[in-house]
Formats: structure tokens, C-alpha cells, sequence
């Protein structure tokens, strides 16, 4: 029992202190945001480039994908439903919401997270264990500055970005897999889609988005930057940061849609 | 010897846990020579290094580094006496996504604000001074290992620092190329006029290039003089440490008794 107890607060203690070195980190980098107006060579635009290049340009195709399949399965899922209503006619509605809501943020950034998240860790971590970083810091440099906020910022860009190409390929799926496999009416079907959208669905999916970059962002770089050991720990960073950007992720989904469709006024 | 020393410390206490890895070192750094911090693996050499290029914050005790003391100070005047010296890392420590150029570039973009043409020549200078004229486009992966640790050197030196740090420069090298290391080290503290401070526990190359040798062991200071004065010193640690014997003052074998002992200990 005592054991039993003791490993529970163990696991809320380590997650606490983890929880206090992400504040820590997110703190730095907002600060160095705020200081960039005011101090040269802050942000690089070469590297902010580079980066969105790496994570973003290059993860086009596997959203387009995934956003793609998604839509279609989303269809697919909802006619069958709606066909004992008799209101298949609402399958564009229902997907077209749901995906700009809920599953186009969500798809994006569980993929991103298992794409570009693991590698920013396994990168940070590798540049940790080759003394890379000390490196840095012996030259003056500020690792979180020359590392940790490209990264940030490309992220925050490219996610919201692929967002709305993951929306977009997922009322494509849909619209395709409706008409084509289960004959629905294309011009009713487009129709419907745009009918039940509204523009709040649209701007909270965004605002999730960009919440969910800031997370995958800080915690993949932190896992990086405390790598200790050799390829041992880099792996034990890679797997901590996918698995714990992922949990990170849902939750802040749930309190995110609780606080923008309950809390505040529509 | 009374020269003026660059570097000063005065009773360095570190300690890890319950380990006291540092006990008090005072020790003085003479300028414009090569001081060669020697001991056995797990003397606390690296770890002293570490302090003194600001890794590191000790428990007790100050550095002080051309006259100002690094304990405690803020990353600000901190980056400013970082600008005074280079360290070249064991495992040379480059950025492998940049080239040999880009990577003796960095402290000097970083730093100042000279043109990029100015820049190329400052590199192509620190790279003729390591030997290494017309490899600025090659990136680190294409190199040999000697051939990194100049370009680390070049890096280190890329803003005519006063001290430059080493840590085991001829680690992992072979014979030849590891005392074209040294000749490196002897020229730049002959021509430069260079404080250099290698940590080392190659006697060969620490006999060769040390103006001074300070010898530590568990954390303290077993002795400090010339090469010949270490070379003909009565201590027996020292002596079997010299000669590479394995029985001597540290025994490899330990007694049944003294073995017993030092399980029960714990």
C-alpha cells in the first residue's frame, strides 16, 4: 500500500517538475519574442525558413493524405448513421464541421507531432550528447535562442497552415467518397457542406492549432535539450516526446472545446 | 614564477549529491602560456574545465577570469567574458548541418556585425592557421576526425580569443596526427600569444607543450611546476602516474581486507 502510494506521488512529482521546466522554457521563449523588436539577430529568418521548409513544405503530401482519409472514413461513418433518419442528406454537414473543428487540428497535429516533434528531439537530443550545445553556450550563444526558437516559430506558422490543408483534403474526402461510392448528389452535398459552416468553427480549429504547435514545439525541444546519456537516452527523449506531446494534445483539445463552445459567450 | 596569471581560482568546492568532486582548488593560470591540467580518469579535471568555461556553477570558492569572477554572474557579462576565450570540445563538437565554413563563421556572424565578405576572408585565415586551406565547403561528415578538431580549433580562435580551452585534444587521434595537434597548440601560444589550458592525461604530448603542469587528483592539487620539476618529483603517485604502472601509490588490486571493508561501507 505504502508502495503503492509512494509510486503515485513519485509519478505527480516528476510530472509537476517536468510541468515547472516547460513553464520555464515557454517563459524564455516568450521573453526572447518580446525582446526581438529591440535586439538584433533574435529571430533568423534563415533559420525560421529552413525550418518551415523542413517541417512544413516537406509534410504536405502525408496531410493531404491522412486529412484525405479521414473525411472519407468520416463519410462513410456518418451516411450509414444517418440513413436510418433518412437524412444522409447531412453527411456534407456533418463532416464539414466536424473536420474543421475537431479532427482537421487533431489529425494535424498528432501527425506533426510523430513526424517533426521526434525529430526535433532526436536532433536536439544528438547536438545535447555531442556537446554541441555546450558549444553553443561557450560561444556566447544562448541555446534556446539559436535552437529551441526557430523551431518554436516555424511551428507556430506551418501548423495552423497544414490545419486547414488537412480541412480542406477532409470535406474533399468526404465529398468524393459521397458522391462517388454512395451516389449522394454532388451540387446538394456541396451545398449542405457550406451551409451548416460557420466562421467560428473555422477560427477555433485555428486557435486549437496553434495551441497544439506551442505544445508539441516546447515539450519535443525540452526532451531534446535534457537529454542525458548517450543513444540510450536520445531514443528514451524521442519516445517521451511523441507520447507526451500526443497526452498533451487531447487534453488541451478537451479543455480547449469545453472553454471556446461552453465557457465563453457564443 | 611571477608572471601575471590570467585565470585565478581560489578553493573550488563541487559537489554532486553526497560526492564531493572538487575540493578546494586554488591554482593560478600564467599568461600567454600552456598550462596542462593532468589526472587520472575521474580526478575532476573535465569537470573543472567545465567550471571555468561557465558549464558549471561551482558550491563554493571564485573564478576569475582576467580579473572579473565568473560565480554567480548573469548571462549577460557572462556572454561578454565568454567572448574572451575559445574551447575546443573533445569530440570537436561542430554543427554537422553546417559546413567547415559556416561552422568557423558562426561566433563571428553571431557576434559582430561584419560583412559577409569580411567574414569569408576572417574564416579563410582561421582556416589557413589550422592547415586546412580549401575544405570551407565541405561539411563535417566528410572529414576526418583530426581534420574536425582543426576546424574546432579555427572555430575556437575565430574571434582572437585571449585563453583557449582544451579538453583532451588528442583523444581519440593517431600518434601523428595527435602531435600535429600539439605543434597547433605551441604555434598559436607562441605566435598569438594565447593563454592555452589543456586538460590531458597523455604525458607524451603534456611533457611537450606544457610551460606549466598542475597535476590533480580526488579533487585536489597534487602539484603544480615545469615539465622537468613534475618530471623529477618525489611523489609517488605522480611517479607511477608518469610511468603508467598499474601497482603504485593508487594499488589496482586491492587487499581482501581493504575490498571487504570498503563493500561494508556501504
Amino acid at each position: 500500500m505504502r508502495d503503492f502510494f509512494g509510486k503515485i506521488g513519485e509519478t505527480s512529482g516528476f510530472m509537476m517538475a517536468g510541468m515547472g521546466r516547460l513553464s520555464g522554457l515557454l517563459f524564455e521563449v516568450f521573453g526572447l519574442l518580446f525582446r526581438a523588436p529591440f535586439q538584433k539577430k533574435t529571430i533568423q529568418l534563415r533559420h525560421l525558413f529552413h525550418q518551415v521548409v523542413l517541417m512544413g513544405v516537406d509534410s504536405f503530401a502525408i496531410i493531404c493524405l491522412v486529412g484525405a482519409s479521414v473525411g472519407m472514413v468520416l463519410a462513410l461513418q456518418a451516411s450509414y448513421q444517418l440513413k436510418q433518419f433518412g437524412a444522409e442528406l447531412y453527411t456534407g454537414s456533418l463532416v464539414s464541421v466536424s473536420v474543421t473543428r475537431e479532427l482537421g487540428p487533431l489529425v494535424a497535429a498528432i501527425v506533426l507531432s510523430g513526424r517533426v516533434g521526434a525529430r526535433l528531439a532526436a536532433e536536439l537530443g544528438t547536438m545535447k550528447v555531442q556537446e554541441e550545445v555546450d558549444a553553443l553556450s561557450t560561444m556566447g550563444l544562448n541555446p534556446v535562442q539559436y535552437l529551441v526558437l526557430p523551431r518554436f516559430l516555424a511551428f507556430l506558422l506551418i501548423l495552423p497552415c497544414l490545419t486547414v490543408v488537412a480541412d480542406v483534403m477532409g470535406m474533399v474526402g468526404g465529398f468524393l467518397i459521397s458522391t462517388l461510392g454512395l451516389s449522394m448528389n454532388p451540387y446538394l452535398y456541396i451545398a449542405k457542406t457550406f451551409d451548416a459552416l460557420v466562421l467560428k468553427d473555422i477560427y477555433t480549429g485555428l486557435i486549437k492549432s496553434g495551441l497544439f504547435a506551442v505544445l508539441i514545439a516546447l515539450v519535443s525541444c525540452h526532451q531534446g535539450l535534457s537529454v542525458e546519456g548517450g543513444a540510450d537516452g536520445v531514443g528514451r527523449a524521442t519516445t517521451s516526446a511523441v507520447v507526451t506531446s500526443i497526452v498533451l494534445i487531447l487534453v488541451m483539445d478537451c479543455l480547449s472545446t469545453a472553454v471556446m463552445y461552453y465557457v465563453l459567450p457564443a | 614564477m611571477q608572471e601575471k596569471s590570467i585565470i585565478s581560482v581560489r578553493n573550488l568546492v563541487k559537489r554532486f549529491g553526497n560526492r564531493v568532486v572538487l575540493e578546494g582548488i586554488t591554482l593560478e593560470i600564467p599568461e600567454g602560456k600552456i598550462s596542462v591540467i593532468m589526472g587520472g580518469s575521474g580526478c575532476g579535471k573535465s569537470t573543472f574545465l567545465r567550471h571555468l568555461i561557465g558549464l558549471y556553477q561551482p558550491d563554493e570558492g571564485e573564478i576569475l577570469i582576467d580579473g572579473q569572477n565568473i560565480v554567480g554572474l548573469a548571462e549577460r557579462p557572462m556572454n561578454a567574458v565568454k567572448r574572451k576565450f575559445g574551447m575546443l570540445f573533445q569530440g570537436a563538437a561542430l554543427f554537422n548541418s553546417l559546413t567547415v565554413a559556416e561552422n568557423v563563421a558562426l561566433p563571428i556572424r553571431e557576434h559582430t556585425d561584419l560583412s559577409d565578405e569580411i567574414i569569408k576572408i576572417i574564416v579563410k585565415v582561421k582556416l589557413e592557421l589550422v592547415g586546412l586551406t580549401g575544405f570551407e565547403n565541405f561539411m563535417p561528415h566528410q572529414i576526418s576526425g583530426g581534420m574536425k578538431k582543426r576546424v574546432a580549433l579555427a572555430r575556437a580562435i575565430a574571434l582572437d580569443p585571449k585563453i583557449v580551452f582544451y579538453d583532451e585534444p588528442g583523444a581519440g587521434l593517431d600518434p601523428i596526427t595527435a602531435s600535429m595537434i600539439d605543434q597547433l597548440i605551441l604555434d598559436l601560444s607562441r605566435k598569438l600569444k594565447i593563454t592555452s589550458v589543456v586538460v590531458s592525461h597523455e604525458m607524451k604530448s603534456a611533457f611537450r607543450i606544457a610551460d606549466q603542469m598542475i597535476v590533480l587528483h580526488r579533487g585536489k592539487v597534487l602539484e603544480v611546476g615545469t615539465g622537468p620539476q613534475i618530471q623529477n618529483t618525489k611523489n609517488p603517485y605522480i611517479r607511477q602516474f608518469i610511468n603508467g604502472e598499474p601497482e603504485g601509490a593508487i594499488p589496482f588490486i586491492q587487499t581482501s581486507d581493504a575490498y571487504l571493508k570498503g563493500l561494508l561501507q556501504n
